[in-house]
C-alpha cells in the first residue's frame, strides 16, 4: 500500500514541499493504487497526461497548497483531450476540445487529474449502478451489499479509499452530499452560482452544483477557495460575489449561534445510531455555547420534494441533452436512410432504459396539457419549500438534519408501493434537495460509524454564507472524532 | 389527476427521438403509477394559489460587460473530431432534401 494512502491536501503539501516526494512519485504511486481499486470508479485512467504534467512540476511552490496534488473528476466535467462519456454509452467516444472552468482552475493551480469517476449515467441517478461502465461499489463494504450512493459514485469512492484527497462532483439533488453519508465522506455543495458551471455537462441547470467531496472540513475550504469566484469570460453559471478566504472563519467560537433541527425529519430516521447520532451534536453544539431547537416543516411539504425534484428534473433535463443527437458527436449505429434515423438510432441504443424513462416524464409534465398539474404545480411547492427553508434561517444560522434516515442502502430494493408512498421515507431520504431549490450551500460531515459503516450529518446555512457552513462544520468535526476518516483505516 | 397510457408514453418517447421495449414501457407505466400518485399529494400542500411558479433558486447579477478580446477559433480538426461521419471537411448525413 502506497505510503500516501489517507494524506490529507496539507499534509500532502508538506511532503512536497519538504521534498520527501515529487509530483511525478506521487502521481505514479495514485495511478498504481488506482489500478489496484476495485470498486469499479474509474472511467478513464489518465496516466500519460497526468504523468507529463506531473514531471513539469519542479519548481515548489511552498504558497501554492495545490501544487502537486493529485485529485480525480466525475466524468461528466469537459477535460481538454480526455475522453468524457458522463458513463453514458451516447458519449462514449467523446473527447472535449476545452476543460470545464474547475478543471482549469485547478491545472493552473498545478493540482494534477489522474482519473475521470464513473456516475450515474449523465448524472441522473442516486444509485452508482446505472453508469454504462454498471455498478461502482462502497469500499466500506467488501461484501458488494450496500451502495455507495450516486450520482457521484467514482468520486466518491476514490477519496473514500484514501487514494487522493479530494474529487470533482456535481450535485443537482444530493448526488455529492448523499453518497458523502454512505462513503464517511466531508461532502460541499456550495451557494448556486458560487462555483462556475462552464463545462459541467448541464443535468437540470437550476438545480445544477459544481461540488466536491474531501475527508476534512479543512481541505473542503480550501478547496473552495480555488473553485469559488465568477468566470464571466464563459459564462453566465457563476455570481460575481466577491469570494472571502474561507480558512479565515473556520476556528470561529460557535458561542450564541442558533441551530434548527428539523421535527419531522428527525421522526422519520428508522435507524437508531443515527438518531443517537443527531442527539450526541446536539450534545456538541450546546457545549460549544449554541443552542439547538427543534422547528417543524409540514411533513407533506417535506414528502413532497422528492416528486417535485423528478419533475422539475426530468423536465429541465429533457430539453439540455437534446444535443446528444449522433450527428455532431455520438454514435452513429449505420443504415440510416435520413437525418430522424440517424438520431433516433443514436438515442435509442446511445441512452439506458432508465435516462429514457426520465426523459420521458420530463417530457409528459411539459405535455400543454399536464403543464398546470404537473411542471408549473412542481416549481410552485419549490418556491414553498424555498421559503420555509428561508424563513427558517432568518431566524437560525443553520439547518442541521441526517443526511438520510438509514445507514447501508442495499442494492436490492424494496419494491413495496406503500413503502414508496410513505412520507417519512419520502420526506428523510430525500430532503437535501432543499438545498438545491433554495441554492443554498450544504455540507455533509461524517457523524457516525455503525460497525465500521460510516453516515454523516448535513449542514445548510443561508446562501453565499459558505465561512459561516464550514465554521460549524469545523466545530463539529473537531469533537467527532472522525475527521479524515477511510475505509482501510476504519477497517483496521 | 392527468392520464396516461402505453400509447401516449410512445409517443412521448418518438417525440424524444428514441424508443423502448414492450417491457421498458411496462417498467415506465409502473413508475408513472407511482409519480402519479407521489404527485397528488403536491395537490395537497397548502398556499399553492398564493405562489408562483420558481424557476431559479435567485437572480444572480452579472452587470458587467466582459471586453470583445479577439481569440483565435477553435481548428476544424477539432470541431470535426466526434463527428462519426466526415467527408471533405463536413459532416455527413443521409440526404436531406429529395
Amino acid at each position: 500500500m502506497s505510503n500516501y494512502i489517507g494524506k490529507t491536501i496539507e499534509e500532502l503539501h508538506e511532503l512536497l514541499v519538504s521534498k520527501k516526494v515529487t509530483p511525478l512519485e506521487l502521481a505514479k504511486e495514485v495511478i498504481e493504487e488506482i489500478k489496484r481499486e476495485n470498486t469499479n470508479a474509474i472511467e478513464t485512467l489518465a496516466e500519460k497526461e497526468a504523468l507529463e504534467f506531473a514531471s513539469s512540476l519542479n519548481e515548489v511552490e511552498e504558497d501554492n497548497v495545490f501544487w502537486g496534488i493529485p485529485f480525480v473528476a466525475k466524468d461528466n466535467f469537459a477535460t481538454k483531450d480526455i475522453l468524457t462519456t458522463a458513463s453514458s454509452d451516447i458519449l462514449k467516444d467523446y473527447i472535449p476540445c476545452f476543460d470545464a472552468t474547475v478543471i482549469a482552475k485547478l491545472k493552473e493551480k498545478k493540482a494534477v487529474l489522474i482519473a475521470k469517476t464513473t456516475l450515474d449515467e449523465l448524472a441522473m441517478g442516486g444509485t452508482g449502478t446505472t453508469g454504462h461502465k454498471g455498478i461502482t461499489y462502497n469500499p466500506y463494504d467488501p461484501t458488494h451489499t450496500y451502495k455507495i450512493g450516486g450520482s457521484s459514485c467514482g468520486s466518491a469512492s476514490i477519496v473514500a479509499q484514501g487514494i487522493v484527497p479530494f474529487s470533482l462532483g456535481s450535485d443537482t439533488g444530493d448526488s455529492v452530499r448523499k453518497p458523502a453519508s454512505y462513503a464517511g465522506l466531508v461532502g460541499m455543495k456550495p451557494s448556486w452560482g458560487r462555483i462556475s458551471r462552464y463545462g459541467l455537462f448541464p443535468f437540470a441547470p437550476s438545480l445544477d452544483h459544481v461540488a466536491y467531496f474531501t475527508r476534512t472540513v479543512k481541505d473542503a475550504a480550501l478547496v473552495l477557495n480555488v473553485l469559488a469566484g465568477e468566470d464571466l469570460s464563459h459564462d453566465a453559471t457563476s455570481s460575481i460575489n466577491a469570494v472571502p478566504d474561507y480558512l479565515k472563519d473556520l476556528e470561529k467560537s460557535l458561542n450564541g449561534k442558533r441551530i434548527a433541527y428539523i421535527k419531522e425529519l428527525n421522526e422519520s430516521i428508522k435507524d437508531q445510531p443515527i438518531l443517537d447520532g443527531m442527539n450526541k451534536i446536539k450534545d456538541i453544539f450546546v457545549s460549544l455555547g449554541a443552542s439547538v431547537e427543534e422547528v417543524s416543516i409540514d411533513l407533506r411539504l417535506l414528502a413532497a420534494i422528492y416528486p417535485t425534484y423528478m419533475i422539475i428534473s426530468c423536465a429541465e433535463a429533457t430539453s439540455n441533452n437534446a444535443n446528444l443527437d449522433g450527428i455532431k458527436f455520438g454514435p452513429r449505429i449505420g443504415e440510416e436512410k435520413t437525418y430522424q434515423e440517424v438520431m433516433m438510432k443514436a438515442r435509442t441504443a446511445g441512452f439506458s432504459e432508465l435516462i429514457k424513462r426520465r426523459f420521458v416524464i420530463g417530457s409528459y409534465s411539459l405535455f400543454k396539457d399536464n403543464q398546470e398539474e404537473l411542471f408549473l404545480r412542481a416549481q410552485k411547492i419549490r418556491r414553498i419549500v424555498v421559503n420555509k427553508v428561508n424563513e427558517i434561517l432568518s431566524s437560525y444560522d443553520a439547518i442541521v438534519t441526517p443526511c438520510g434516515g438509514i445507514i447501508r442502502n442495499p442494492f436490492i430494493s424494496n419494491d413495496n408501493i406503500s413503502d414508496k408512498l410513505d412520507q417519512g421515507t419520502m420526506a428523510i431520504e430525500n430532503h437535501l434537495a432543499m438545498g438545491n431549490f433554495a441554492g443554498l450551500p450544504s455540507i455533509s460531515i461524517p457523524m457516525g460509524l455503525d460497525d465500521g459503516f460510516p453516515f454523516d450529518v448535513n449542514i445548510m446555512t443561508k446562501a453565499f454564507t459558505e465561512s459561516e457552513c464550514f465554521n460549524i462544520a469545523y466545530a463539529l468535526e473537531s469533537k467527532l472524532d472522525l475527521k479524515n476518516i477511510y475505509a482501510k483505516k476504519v477497517g483496521e | 389527476m392527468v392520464k396516461y397510457d402505453k400509447a401516449l408514453l410512445v409517443k412521448c418517447a418518438n417525440n424524444l427521438m428514441f424508443d423502448m421495449s414492450d417491457e421498458q414501457y411496462e417498467v415506465l407505466l409502473k413508475e408513472f403509477d407511482v409519480l402519479t400518485k407521489q404527485m397528488e399529494l403536491l395537490g395537497e400542500i397548502d398556499g399553492l394559489e398564493n405562489v408562483s411558479p420558481m424557476t431559479f433558486p435567485f437572480d444572480i447579477y452579472t452587470d458587467y460587460l466582459r471586453d470583445d478580446v479577439e481569440e483565435p477559433s477553435l481548428s476544424k480538426d477539432d470541431i470535426l473530431r466526434n463527428a462519426k461521419d466526415v467527408v471533405d471537411g463536413q459532416i455527413k448525413l443521409p440526404k436531406v432534401v429529395g
